[in-house]
């Protein structure tokens, strides 16, 4: 009854359409996106791909987003380096998400001096900046063998990210730990392991939905900023939008059309994490 | 919103005017007084002439510095600066120099053969002078009068005159930092900007006529154009691509963009004696599988392509030798009989700039055609310099060459003699080692013709065309673009940029004239 009520609600909210709309639209770009153009990303073409001076060509029949510096296709690089984008800040929330929430369960729960060590080291990760935090992870992997593939980025994406999972899920855990239903658990002889795995567990589904999705959205943001630096691999649209970034007057379209995927996607996010927020607040009907 | 759209909307449609802001108020002769600013990426090391041996210190040291004979204004000719005359004997081995008239320091003190004497000694001095091999041949520097310095080499050599055009040459005074050039320091903010004024005691200081000089440092190229635009700046040089092709677009903008061929060469070293360059084949190969006139549309048409070290002006460059022509098929087959039918897969260290990423993603597209597949790996300049410079650096690199004077001996004794091999510090790149090149290039440097020179050097040139050790890429050219006002300046084929007799076209108030 209540899921069908959160629905409805999620149906009839605008935001989550037009998100929606937009985030199917990039996932369907990322999964399909070899099939629908001809180009291919890493095809160098100096002699065709630009024009005689030497510059980008514009967007035109042949390449939709026209040509970046080196006479490649910029649609395909946008379409190539979706999955990867994609792929990586999921891979990076996901595993934020799975490690915050085991931390903010457990000091949520557990209270006292694990909370306290807990949460110290929260604040810790949190009073870092993230930026530096990522960019010194990443560089520290970079040399790695795990270089070439995005693991680096994950990783670095991923340990910042998860703290703010860790304090949202204490605050809940903590309330549900303080209900009638946890007492009366506990009362009956539940083990603390059952307690959490049973009672506390699935009343947090709302809330790992409500604080995913702006994770994943922020991830990608900075996942983007990485990218910019030279960090992850190629291409991304961050890399793109990097390399196109002396050509903005020249040509507009190698930093815009890069830069309007990432806005699309991380919009996309906020309107569907939006819409979910509201569904899922029990004192309101937005929609 | 709305009208900000439409704003936006009639920006994209009208025509685009962006000319310069200002103009050349008109002077007839040069006009006296001002300051001319310009910036740079990076910045000062030193301005130690004994030391200095970088581009960005070059700038200043150049303007601060002056020596017994320097080049003619916008081109390469020697011509008598402090020194009045010099005479060579026949056999090649003795120079001497007579200094001119009444020569000054900037505070006032006179300068003698004696200020001459004191330079040298530093720079034999000095543990850290990259100068001391330039003096190695002279046996021996004396002053027979104040007025007149006598050099003895071991060993004759027909470049020896540009040697002392270099600032490392310029009089010294011991116990005082007083300098000899056409400007003197005023302010050095180390990593934020120099500031020189003009020096009223210079010799030729009547055809001098900015009142200052300005260079502001570790500004990145793209701000350096967009405060070129502003009119923060009066010149702006080595622009990005993308702000070269912008201004090709602006035809107002055409007269002032200035380029100008300089003195060097680009491409790849191959390390000769690391495998799979240490076949011949291997080398020639890779120069038919790179086609050359990619990199030069990559450099926005600022840059011929390349058959060797030499660039064209330069005596002994040999203009019926053309470039390897772009031949992937010939690439192959030299591959295949070389043992690597199937290519091979090879590391290539560049700089971690735009422009040599630009190039370098070229060159692997170009080489992955002939079967050889380039891994890219991006240096800082610091870590590129020095792998580039060690023995155990990645065989195949990009390297280039910047003569320090106009003359052949400075282009392949430095990048192709055996002598400038060494395992941690060789400026012979590819580790190229052959006797009979290294026999020709001493008997050219000897040599007092100037056309028999030129045909030992021709043959030289022969010699690397076919052993390859570099993959021969490109001479780039300097792009230099300036504020209308700025008349009679051209950038110099040897300093780039020499702002000696440069002079501001401004109003009788010194104010700059709108257009």
């Amino acid at each position: 009854m209540l899921a069908r009520r959160i629905a409805r609600r999620l149906l009839a909210h605008r935001g989550a359409a037009v998100g929606a709309i937009l985030a199917v639209a990039l996932v369907a770009i990322a999964a399909v996106g070899p099939a629908i153009t001809s180009h291919d990303p890493e095809a160098v073409d100096v002699d065709h791909g630009l024009s005689t001076r030497g510059a980008p060509r514009s967007p035109s029949a042949g390449e939709a987003l026209g040509t970046d510096q080196l006479g490649r296709d910029v649609w395909a690089r946008v379409v190539a380096a979706a999955p990867a984008t994609l792929g990586i800040a999921l891979a990076a929330t996901a595993l934020a998400l799975a490690f915050g929430f085991a931390v903010g369960l457990a000091a949520g729960l557990a209270g006292r001096w694990v909370d306290g060590a807990l949460m110290r080291l929260v604040e810790l990760v949190l009073a870092f900046p993230y930026l530096l935090l990522a960019i010194l992870l990443a560089a520290l992997l970079h040399g790695t063998s795990l270089a070439s593939s995005g693991l680096p980025v994950v990783l670095a994406l991923a340990a910042v990210g998860w703290p703010l999972v860790a304090r949202v899920t204490r605050g809940k855990a903590m309330a549900i730990a303080r209900c009638d239903y946890v007492h009366a658990a506990r009362a009956l002889g539940a083990t603390p392991l059952r307690v959490s795995l049973r009672h506390v567990l699935p009343n947090l589904t709302g809330v790992a939905i409500a604080i995913g999705v702006p994770v994943l959205a922020d991830t990608l943001l900075a996942e983007s900023t990485l990218n910019w630096l030279g960090l992850g691999p190629t291409p991304s649209w961050g890399r793109m939008m990097y390399e196109g970034r002396e050509y903005y007057r020249v040509a507009p379209w190698l930093m815009l059309a890069p830069g309007l995927a990432i806005v699309g996607a991380v919009v996309a996010l906020h309107l569907i994490g939006d819409a979910v927020r509201d569904s899922l607040d029990p004192k309101g009907d937005h929609a | 919103m709305r009208s900000a759209v439409l704003a936006i909307a009639l920006a994209a449609c009208s025509p685009p005017d962006h000319g310069p802001r200002w103009r050349a108020a008109g002077n007839a002769s040069p006009r006296d007084g001002g300051t001319l600013r310009f910036a740079t990426s990076d910045q000062v090391v030193t301005l130690d002439p004994a030391i200095e041996y970088d581009q960005i210190s070059g700038y200043i040291v150049h303007a601060l510095h002056d020596t017994l004979v320097g080049y003619e204004p916008g081109g390469t000719a020697l011509v008598p600066h402090l020194a009045a005359s010099w005479r060579v004997s026949p056999d090649g081995l003795d120079y001497t120099f007579a200094l001119r008239d009444g020569i000054v320091f900037a505070d006032g003190s006179p300068i003698t053969a004696e200020s001459f004497l004191a330079a040298f000694a530093r720079v034999r001095a000095a543990a850290d002078s990259p100068f001391q091999p330039f003096l190695a041949n002279v046996a021996s520097v004396s002053a027979p009068d104040p007025h007149a310095l006598a050099f003895h080499l071991a060993k004759a050599d027909a470049s020896f005159v540009y040697v002392l055009a270099m600032p490392f040459a310029a009089p010294h005074r011991d116990g005082s930092d007083t300098t000899s050039g056409p400007f003197v320091l005023e302010r050095w903010d180390p990593g934020v900007r120099v500031v020189l004024r003009k020096n009223t005691r210079y010799w030729d200081a009547a055809h001098v006529h900015l009142d200052a000089i300005e260079m502001a440092e570790n500004v990145p190229r793209d701000v350096q154009f967009l405060m070129f635009e502003r009119g923060d700046l009066d010149t702006v040089e080595g622009l990005a691509l993308a702000d070269y092709l912008w201004i090709q677009d602006q035809p107002a903008w055409q007269p002032f963009v200035h380029v100008r061929a300089t003195l060097n060469s680009y491409g790849s070293r191959m390390n000769v004696r690391q495998k799979p360059f240490d076949d011949r084949r291997v080398r020639q190969a890779l120069n038919y599988a790179l086609d050359k006139q990619h990199s030069v549309k990559l450099l926005g048409g600022a840059a011929i392509a390349s058959h060797g070290i030499l660039p064209p002006g330069v005596l002994g460059r040999d203009d019926t030798l053309a470039p390897y022509p772009h031949d992937p098929a010939k690439a192959r087959e030299l591959l295949a009989a070389a043992g690597y039918p199937g290519g091979f897969d090879i590391e290539y260290m560049i700089i971690d700039d735009d422009e040599a990423e630009r190039l370098a993603g070229s060159l692997q597209h170009d080489l992955g055609e002939a079967g050889v597949r380039v891994h890219i790996t991006e240096l800082s300049i610091a870590m590129y310099a020095a792998a580039l410079a060690s023995k155990d650096g990645p065989a195949f690199a990009k390297a280039g060459w910047i003569a320090d004077y106009p003359d052949p001996a400075s282009f392949f004794d430095g990048c192709f003699h055996t002598r400038a091999i060494s395992d941690e510090g060789t400026t012979n790149f590819a580790f190229y080692s052959n006797p009979e090149l290294d026999a020709l290039l001493d008997s050219a440097r000897a040599e007092p013709d100037p056309a028999r020179r030129a045909a030992l050097y021709r043959r030289a040139e022969h010699i690397v065309y076919d052993d390859a050790p570099w993959l021969w890429d490109y001479h780039q050219e300097t792009v230099e673009v300036t504020q209308p006002y700025v008349r009679d300046y051209e950038p110099h084929p040897v300093w780039l940029r020499d702002y000696t007799h440069a002079w501001l076209d401004l109003d009788g108030d010194g104010e700059r004239v709108t257009r």
